[in-house]
């Protein structure tokens, strides 16, 4: 069996922790599937899914963490005018971030529920908002 | 805050249609160069303004009737805009001075509609600023004192010759109607110097700053005011006539903002550039 519900967010800033741990719990006990595999997966490129800790002092870290690898001010390739967006990048920073917390994560589940460590807590971690951001909630199993 | 005085309204959601048909979303995607972008719900356009304090949004429609038989927002699409959110937006009319009644709809946006001013695009919609039938478009907006954003310098969207948008291309019409307030938008880039020209010699000539076709926004802000133009030339001269502004969806007004927030300047001139030399062009001196 497989079971897909889609959640939605809207970013306020251009970089910003957002908890669904919660939402992404209640999806999965939404869902048909008793044992099996959750897959929690976005649809974008410049936002990323992340477990950790739910801290605040272990988010000001991460974020300044990918502050320093991805500077607003280097010389990005991608910084020009884009015919097929009609638009300007200039949102480097938020690929390269997305690239390094990656666009996924997955978590078995067992008796209906998500297993997960109590500081596992999961982030939609935007990098290029404000925008209306997917999350996908896939869960596999029987 | 900030008055951001050039967004353009195609991706208002409230006001989108899907189809290639004139005025449809995929009309407007091939005739204003539109690429990957798609609708925006209100809260989605709001938090965006929220994030640098765009207190008003201007929306700037463009009647492209003859050009290519459609509109980038009709005068009452965007009136209903503005009747929706009216304290966060403003509207310009726009009409083809090649079409028959264009003074007629123009003045009824203006008494009707509640319309903040006039927008023409002339490389686009295909007319000389100094045609005759422009004329009697100037006049109302004299009349009316009612502002006119001209679409200067380069604008990407097809058909819009880059020939036919020289800044200079306006002065005949900026001097021959003083009483009116001319913004020439994108600081007609790249006719930077030529843009300075006109400002310092029509004080009824504005500009803005939705410039950035290349580079970073902080790239192009602190070349637009430290190179393109001497590093002491807003403070010192212009500092009255040039306006915020970010052609969105051409570029997000929180990075343009955040990129003349690097720009060094006296916060007098700051406040006028962010928001008071809209008010000052909008409305007058008076």
């Amino acid at each position: 069996m497989v079971t897909l519900e889609i959640l939605s967010y809207l970013s306020t800033a251009p970089d910003q922790f957002i908890d669904i741990t919660e939402d992404v719990h209640v999806a999965i006990e939404r869902s048909s599937v008793t044992n099996g595999l959750a897959a929690i997966i976005l649809s974008h490129t410049t936002c990323g899914i992340v477990v950790n800790e739910g801290l605040p002092c272990v988010e000001t870290d991460l974020m300044e963490t990918l502050d320093r690898i991805a500077p607003l001010d280097a010389p990005y390739a991608h910084a020009h005018f884009l015919p097929s967006y009609g638009a300007t990048g200039n949102n480097s920073c938020g690929h390269i971030k997305s690239m390094i917390c990656g666009n996924s994560c997955f978590f078995p589940v067992q008796d209906g529920h998500i297993v997960c460590g109590g500081a596992q807590n999961i982030y939609l971690a935007e990098f290029d908002g404000p925008q209306k951001r997917k999350v996908y909630i896939e869960v596999l199993g029987e | 805050m900030v008055i951001d005085m050039l967004v353009q309204p195609m991706l208002y959601s409230e006001i989108c249609t899907p189809g290639d048909e004139p005025d449809g979303f995929g009309f407007w995607s091939r005739e204003f160069g539109m690429g990957h972008m798609g609708p925006m719900d209100w809260d989605e356009l709001q938090v965006e303004m929220d994030v640098c304090d765009v207190r008003k949004s201007v929306l700037m429609p463009l009647d492209v009737t003859t050009a290519c038989g459609g509109h980038f927002g009709t005068n009452d699409q965007i009136a209903m805009l503005v009747a929706a959110h009216p304290d966060r937006l403003w509207g310009f009319a726009s009409v083809d001075p090649q079409v028959s009644g264009a003074a007629d709809e123009l003045e009824r946006a203006f008494t009707e509609l509640g319309a903040k001013g006039l927008c023409l695009h002339p490389a686009k919609q295909g007319f000389a600023p100094d045609d005759a039938v422009a004329e009697p478009l100037y006049e109302l907006c004299e009349r009316y004192n009612k502002p006119v954003v001209f679409h200067a310098g380069m604008s990407w969207e097809p058909g819009a010759e880059l020939s036919r948008s020289n800044p200079l291309a306006f002065e005949h019409t900026i001097a021959t109607y003083p009483n009116v307030r001319f913004s020439l938008t994108h600081f007609g880039w790249p006719w930077v110097r030529e843009t300075v020209a006109m400002l310092l010699k029509y004080p009824n000539c504005y500009t803005d700053t939705s410039i950035t076709y290349i580079d970073s926004p902080e790239e192009m802000m602190q070349r637009l005011f430290t190179v393109d133009m001497g590093p002491l030339w807003y403070e010192r001269a212009l500092s009255h006539q040039v306006m915020f502004a970010s052609n969105t969806p051409r570029f997000r007004a929180f990075k343009l903002k955040r990129a003349l927030d690097t720009v060094l300047m006296r916060d007098d001139a700051r406040e006028r550039l962010y928001w008071g030399n809209a008010l000052r062009f909008l409305e007058g001196d008076e």
